[in-house]
Parts: C-alpha cells; sequence; structure tokens
C-alpha cells in the first residue's frame, strides 16, 4: 500500500539517506578522472530530447530528479526511491495529487536556486508538443504541476495509478527556467543554448567539444554532496579502438565490451570486468503477417509450425555457445531485472523429435533435399539481423543449423542498422532477431506486445494479437500492489508463451571493462551510470591525469 | 593558358554541383533518416513529429531547393547528430584531416620516390625483388585491416603509441607547449603511417617504372659521358625527368588517399572530416553526409586542378 503518512515518508525518507540515497559530506580524499569511452557522441544534452544513450549517460550526471528509483527498480508506489531534488513529498489523501517539498540547499551550477516553477517548467517543456520531446507520452498520467510555494511543487495527476510516483520522478529531470525559458519551444531543438546544459547534479558541464569529448568537473558545492571523482570525461571511439584503450589505459571505461574478449579482460592487469545484467531481452520475433501485408503469415500463421520451430533450437546451448557462463536465459517478454519478471513461466522444450513431428502434422513434409514443402511451397524464410550485433549473428548461425536438421531453411538476412529499422517498422521481414532494452516499468511490455502497439504509434511490429494478453497486460500497472501486478504478470507473460509469437533467447547481459584502479558504485540494471559521482579512486591508485584536480581547462 | 584555366574552373564548378546534386538525393533514397536511430524510448509518433518539424516529410525536390539555398549562404544546412550548423563541424574537422592526408601524402611521395629510384637502379637486385614484393603486399592490403593492425602492434601489443583520437582527452590541456606538441605527434604517428602505407606503393611503382624510363635516354647518357658522378646522374638528371608523371600521379591519388581517410580516421577514432562522414552516414545525418562528400569532391577537383597546372609548368610541351 501506498505510504500516505508525511511522519512515515519522513523517517523513509531519513532511511534512505541513511543507507546512501543522499550523499554525506564527502570524504575529503575525493579526486581523479575517469575516461569512459562512448561509442559516439551525445546526440542532445537537452533531457527533454533526449534518445539516445551517450546523451543519457552524461544528462544525468548534470541533471536531477526530484526522487531517484531503488537499485530493486520496484515502480510501484514510492517504494525504494530515495530523496533528490525532492526533500520529501506527500500524498494528498486522494492520492491524485503529490506536493514534493524542495531542497532549499539545491542550487543550479551557475548559483541561481532551485525552484518550485523550475519543476513546473520543466514539466511544460517535456510535455509541449511543440518540443516532441519522446518522453511526453510517458508522463501522459500527469494533469498538470502547480507551484505551491518557492520550494513546493505540486504534481496532479488523471487516475489514480501505483506508477504514477514513478512516472513523474523517472522520467522527468528537473531544468532551470531560467537558462531556457526565453527560448521559443520549437526553437529548442535546434537552440545553442542547449550545448551548454546547466543542472544541479553532482557534475557539470566543464566543455564539450563536438565529436571529440565531452568533460564533466565536479560541482564542489552540490547540495548532495561533492562527487568522489574531479572529472569525467566522455570520448568518442570506436570499438576495436575502445578495447585496445581500456586494456592499456588509456581510457577507464567501456560499456558493452565485447563478449568474446572477455578472458583477455580477466587476464588484465589494467582492467577488469564488471558482468552484470540490463533492462532488455533478445528474441526472434516471427511476424504474424506476411511480408508488407494484412495477410496471414502463409508459415508462422499456423501455430504447430511456431511451437515446432520453439522446439527446433537448444535454448540453454545456444546460451552457453555465445555467453559461456555469463549468459542468462530469457523466459518471454520480460527481462529478469523487471520487477514483476517470473522465471516459472513455461517455455516449450527443446524437443527435436517433437517438433519434426508437429512440422509433420502441419503438412510440412521432408523433400529430396531435405527442405519441407507443402503445396509445392518450400519451408523456407528469411531471418533479418542487425549486421553490428555480434551475439544476434551468433544466434542466427546457431538458430539456421538448428531449423536445418527439422527440414526448414532459413535464410540470414544481415542489414546496416538503419535498413534493418525500416526494413521492420514496416513489417517487411518473415523472422526478425532483436533485443528491446525497456524501462523498469512493464508498461513497456504493452508497447511491444499489446494490440495497440500495432501501427505507428507502437513496436509491436510483428503484429502479435491476444485480447486476453492486452487485458492481463493492462492490469499488470493498474493493480493495487506489486503481489498482484506480479500475479498479472505471470498471467499475460505465459498467455504471450503460449502463442508463440516469438522464440526466447537471452536476457541482455554487459561486460563493463573497468580500469583496476577504480572502485566502482553499485550498477543498476537500467543505467550502469547511475551512481557515477560514487566511483572513487583511492589516492595511492592514481596516475597524472588523476592528480589535475579542479585546475580549468584550456577555452 | 588563361583560357584553359577558366574552362577548367568552369569544369571543377560543374563536377562539384553535379556531385551535391547526386549525394543529396542518393543519401535520402538510402533507409533511414536523421530521426531513425535505434532506440526503443523514441516512438514513431515522436519521430514523425520531428520529421515535420525539420522539413523531412516534404518533397525532396522542395528539400533540394532549400539546400542549394542554405549552401549558397555558406551553411551547408544544419547537424542533427552535432547540434550545430554544419559548417561549424567542417571547420572542426577538415584541419584535421588536412593534417593527417597533407602528412601521408608527403611521406609517401617522399618515401616512394626514394624506394622508387632505388629499385630503378637496382634492378633485378635483391633490394628491387624485396621491396618490390613488400610493396605489393602492403598494396594489396584492405586499409582499414592495414589500421587494425597497426593498432594491434603498436597500441595494444607493445603499447607505444595511443589507440585513438587526436589528442590526450584529459592531459593535453595541461601539458607545457612541448609536451603537448609531443602528445599531437604521438597521436598522429599510427594514423598517418597507415595512410602513408596505403599510398607509398602506388608512388614507388611509378617512380620505378619513370626512373627505368629515364635512365637509358640520351641526356643520361651524355651527363655520364660528361664524367657527373653516378649520384648527380640519378638523382639530378633522371629524376628530375622521372618526376614529370608523378605529377599527374598526385591527381590520381588524391581520390584514394581520401577514401583512406575515411577507414583510418573511423579506426583511429581521428576526428576529421572520414570519421565525421562515417558518424553521419551511420546516424542519417543527411546534410553532413552530402556536406563531406561535397568537400572531398571539391579537395579531388583542386588537387587534380593544381597538378595539371604543375605539369603544364614543368613541361613546357603542355604551355603551347
Amino acid at each position: 500500500m501506498r505510504v500516505h503518512s508525511a511522519v512515515a515518508l519522513i523517517a523513509a525518507a531519513t532511511l534512505a539517506a541513511a543507507c546512501g540515497g543522499e550523499r554525506a559530506a564527502s570524504t575529503g580524499s575525493a579526486g581523479g578522472t575517469v575516461i569512459i569511452a562512448a561509442p559516439g557522441d551525445a546526440l542532445s544534452l537537452f533531457p527533454p530530447l533526449i534518445g539516445d544513450q551517450v546523451g543519457r549517460w552524461v544528462a544525468d550526471q548534470i541533471f536531477d530528479r526530484l526522487a531517484e528509483i531503488g537499485q530493486d527498480l520496484s515502480t510501484v508506489g514510492d517504494k525504494g526511491f530515495t530523496p533528490r531534488l525532492a526533500k520529501r513529498w506527500t500524498w494528498s489523501r486522494d492520492s491524485l495529487s503529490i506536493a514534493f517539498s524542495l531542497d532549499p540547499r539545491a542550487r543550479w551550477h551557475d548559483g541561481r536556486p532551485v525552484r518550485a516553477s523550475d519543476v513546473r517548467y520543466s514539466f511544460k517543456v517535456f510535455t509541449d508538443p511543440k518540443v516532441g520531446s519522446p518522453t511526453a507520452p510517458l508522463l501522459a498520467n500527469i494533469d498538470s504541476i502547480s507551484v505551491r510555494d518557492s520550494l513546493t511543487a505540486v504534481a496532479w495527476f488523471k487516475q489514480r495509478k501505483p506508477e504514477q510516483f514513478y512516472d513523474l520522478a523517472y522520467q522527468l529531470l528537473i531544468i532551470p527556467e531560467h537558462i531556457y525559458g526565453s527560448i521559443p519551444a520549437d526553437q529548442l531543438h535546434t537552440s545553442e543554448i542547449t550545448r551548454h546544459p546547466i543542472g544541479s547534479g553532482r557534475f557539470k558541464l566543464e566543455k564539450w567539444d563536438a565529436g571529440t569529448r565531452i568533460s564533466l568537473i565536479a560541482d564542489t558545492a552540490n547540495y548532495r554532496g561533492r562527487p568522489e571523482l574531479d572529472r569525467v570525461i566522455f570520448t568518442p571511439m570506436d570499438s576495436p579502438g575502445a578495447a585496445a584503450a581500456v586494456l592499456t589505459g588509456q581510457v577507464d571505461f567501456v560499456d558493452n565490451f565485447p563478449f568474446a574478449q572477455l578472458p583477455r579482460l580477466d587476464s588484465s592487469t589494467v582492467a577488469r570486468s564488471i558482468v552484470f545484467p540490463q533492462m532488455g531481452y533478445a528474441f526472434a520475433a516471427m511476424n504474424a503477417n506476411a511480408r508488407r501485408s494484412n495477410a496471414p503469415h502463409p508459415i508462422f500463421s499456423d501455430r504447430r509450425v511456431r511451437r515446432a520451430l520453439s522446439m527446433a533450437v537448444d535454448r540453454v546451448a545456444m546460451l552457453h555457445n555465445v555467453f559461456g557462463s555469463a549468459g542468462r536465459l530469457n523466459h518471454g517478454p520480460f527481462p529478469m531485472t523487471l520487477a514483476v519478471a517470473d522465471s516459472t513461466v513455461q517455455v516449450p522444450p527443446y524437443d527435436t523429435a517433437a517438433a519434426n513431428a508437429l512440422l509433420d502434422s502441419a503438412g510440412w513434409r521432408r523433400g529430396p533435399d531435405g527442405i519441407r514443402t507443402k503445396a509445392g511451397r518450400p519451408l523456407r524464410f528469411t531471418m533479418a539481423i542487425s549486421a553490428p550485433s555480434i551475439p544476434r549473428n551468433a544466434y542466427g548461425v546457431l538458430m539456421q543449423e538448428a531449423f536445418r536438421k527439422v527440414g526448414v531453411q532459413a535464410d540470414i538476412e544481415r542489414l546496416e542498422p538503419n535498413a534493418m529499422n525500416d526494413k521492420v517498422t514496416h513489417g517487411d521481414f518473415d523472422m526478425v532477431l532483436l533485443t528491446f532494452g525497456v524501462d523498469p516499468s512493464p508498461t513497456d511490455t504493452k508497447q511491444f506486445w499489446a494490440t495497440s502497439g500495432i501501427g505507428p504509434t507502437g513496436q509491436n511490429y510483428y503484429h502479435y494479437s491476444n485480447r486476453v494478453a492486452d487485458a492481463l497486460m493492462d492490469s499488470i500497472t493498474t493493480a493495487p500492489d506489486q503481489a498482484a501486478s506480479r500475479a498479472y504478470a505471470k498471467r499475460a507473460f505465459q498467455t504471450i508463451d503460449d502463442d508463440l509469437p516469438a522464440i526466447w533467447l537471452y536476457d541482455a547481459v554487459v561486460v563493463e571493462a573497468v580500469n583496476r584502479r577504480i572502485t566502482t558504485a553499485p550498477m543498476r540494471a537500467d543505467a550502469w551510470w547511475a551512481n557515477l559521482a560514487d566511483w572513487s579512486i583511492p589516492p595511492d591508485k592514481r596516475i597524472d591525469r588523476d592528480r589535475i584536480g579542479l585546475t580549468p581547462t584550456k577555452p | 593558358m588563361r583560357r584553359t584555366l577558366a574552362a577548367r574552373l568552369l569544369q571543377s564548378v560543374v563536377v562539384v554541383f553535379i556531385v551535391t546534386t547526386i549525394t543529396f538525393f542518393v543519401v535520402r533514397l538510402a533507409p533511414g533518416d536523421p530521426f531513425s536511430y535505434d532506440s526503443t524510448a523514441i516512438t514513431p509518433a515522436v519521430r514523425a513529429h520531428w520529421r515535420a518539424q525539420f522539413g523531412y516529410d516534404q518533397p525532396l525536390g522542395v528539400q533540394y531547393v532549400k539546400y542549394l539555398a542554405s549552401v549558397a549562404h555558406g551553411q551547408f544546412g544544419y547537424s542533427f547528430e552535432r547540434h550545430e550548423p554544419v559548417v561549424a563541424a567542417l571547420r572542426e574537422t577538415l584541419p584535421n584531416t588536412l593534417l593527417l592526408a597533407g602528412l601521408a601524402l608527403g611521406a609517401s611521395f617522399l618515401l616512394g620516390v626514394v624506394v622508387g629510384v632505388v629499385q630503378a637502379t637496382h634492378r633485378g637486385r635483391w633490394f628491387d625483388r624485396v621491396s618490390s614484393g613488400l610493396l605489393l603486399t602492403l598494396y594489396s592490403l584492405p586499409d582499414f585491416w592495414g589500421a587494425l593492425m597497426m593498432l594491434l602492434l603498436f597500441s595494444y601489443w607493445w603499447r607505444l603509441l595511443p589507440a585513438g583520437g587526436a589528442v590526450d582527452p584529459v592531459m593535453h590541456d595541461y601539458l607545457p607547449a612541448g609536451r603537448a606538441l609531443l602528445d599531437r605527434i604521438s597521436h598522429l604517428v599510427l594514423p598517418a603511417t597507415s595512410l602513408t602505407l596505403l599510398t607509398t606503393a602506388a608512388v614507388a611503382r611509378y617512380q620505378r617504372s619513370a626512373m627505368l624510363d629515364a635512365l637509358p635516354a640520351d641526356y643520361v647518357r651524355t651527363a655520364r659521358a660528361k664524367g657527373v658522378p653516378e649520384r648527380g646522374v640519378v638523382w639530378c638528371h633522371a629524376l628530375r625527368t622521372a618526376l614529370t608523371p608523378m605529377v599527374v600521379l598526385l591527381g590520381l591519388l588524391l581520390p584514394a588517399l581520401l577514401g583512406g581517410t575515411v577507414f583510418v580516421e573511423k579506426v583511429f577514432s581521428w576526428p576529421g572530416i572520414g570519421y565525421l562522414a562515417v558518424s553521419a552516414i551511420n546516424a542519417r545525418d543527411y546534410d553532413v553526409v552530402t556536406a563531406t562528400v561535397v568537400v572531398g569532391s571539391v579537395l579531388v577537383v583542386i588537387g587534380n586542378l593544381l597538378a595539371d597546372l604543375l605539369h603544364a609548368a614543368i613541361d613546357p610541351r603542355l604551355r603551347a
């Protein structure tokens, strides 16, 4: 149940602060520079317009939320959330509004205090159609934000929902009205001022040399305490160069280090590995419709064929083949890092005899070349895979071989990412290997697997539709508590699994390569960078670049 | 001569215009657009909104006219990837590419000419055979593979040189001038060497062949008969004539060199126009892709023009 008592909230906030949610003053040994190899430059550092990962990495250091989600990523009520810009919050009796009391110590990086009017302005910009923020649909349940006094912002909700607190706290980064307020909404996308972000986070922007580096420097006067590091530099580096650079100490951190190079990393004296699961899962979706058509797919519209294909692949063996012992099996349209995940959801077992029998019963008979046919049509389809994805390409080859053993010919179609995106969004594929990254909220499941996700507003590209699953997915996010939400989730996931719209492959697991001199903070499944300000470098392990202190760089 | 020059300049303008037009349309015919990057956080509706906001939902003809107007104003459009006018992106990256390509061009000509001359004067001997084989091998290697091997050898295994970037992203700003220069040079060595190796083989082959044509010539024999030392005969008399075809090669090599910078800059994360082009292609940053191709074509056109002028200057027959 949601906590309505202000006393209980204050107690919870105090407890959270004691557990490390709010930092105390610096230990006095702060210092050091961390260089992070980024796959590219940030596309934007203006929070309402950020849709790329590097932009998120950086913006989350510069800007703050009202409250921060907990390590367990619970999205129901305010459980687990720790204070950020909001020092505390109070629910109204009818739960249709929440009053956020801002920390009076909070300052923008230009020294101006953070005010409730900034919260109201942030909401206005995020939801302004002229801005076109990708976050706007996620804030749809918030009616408005009003200012009670200079340090109290009240969020008003359209409906009581278990995730209403999460919707606001997780999605809305607070931006300063006095910096951006004078820019017309439709010009924010190209305004020069968005290249010089001013936030309230523990790091502030020092320099952004487009295509070369983004340098963040510690905000030593920050209301949450000085970061343990002096500087964080994000520098674009291509994959082979980044791997060599982290193994030789030229950079300190590489996200998504190649899995195949893991032994090299583990034997390195310079860098070490951190392997942890992310909020994502990979699967091979079978298009319910024929390519670029609304007609049923000539092969995949038959459930027996879908089941046979699922049973033809040894998911466990493939997982070990591609990821070694670090892989995690996927169980359905959810990663196990999702708060409502359930590993007891049943997936068809690996059984090639049963797969052959199913295909026989569906009328697909083996021809002289070993490939099955039905009414003169071979059991043959294409498998679209994004060319840069090493694990998905490896899976593609393994699946191709597994299908061949049951008389099915799958032709791999490796596509450049833009070409892949174009084909997928237009339904121009038979089978496609995809990885979906998801938010901590199970709401994302609807976008990818509900009937409402079919068409231009959703991402159900493979036209999966089941009204029972739709209703159950709706219930996940409207259930009154986490237990009920989990129960609905299990039923929804099982219903989808039983329909076999996809072959569930693996949960996203990432290898992070980090220099051995760096002590990292716990990494959250949705954002490894969430606690970057708490990373530290012990004084005895510091190298030249760690000792430059806070001396400004050349302009 | 002036009329020839004017005609060549006019031709160059036409070539650049055609290249601009072709690039403009071809890049837009490829799947995707600046807002189609892979992110499940962005719904198709938001992407459509952005497309409309920046006019990418308009007919191609309308977009083309707008782009030409932007080029006429010296803007070259707007980069969605870098959030700045394209001309600013070119200003930041072009000097890096010119530095890299210029060094590589100079080094490859110097090295190629010397090797070619020595090969020709030692025709059939071990140096000629070994160096020819070696250069042919280098010439046959894909440029990106060669760059990757350099990275592996000198950066990862032997740890002698940095793996990427134009300078140390942290320390460069704090180093004294001398060490800052060394830092820049150390970052330049691997990409410049990769690019140099790409073109040295071709230069050496051409130079060898030109020298073999020049050495039996009457004026060389005359020089020898007049008692000019062999070194003078080769490096002053024969080489002077044998360098003429190399000027033509300069014009031919420029496109190859610029193509090579794309791969080399990508491998070494060198912030030049090639790296910019690859990122822009991946991001479908239309205006940047078009601008980089235009800049590339302008450089090639200028290179060829200069080569022709130089050729005419040193060969009196062409001035007639």
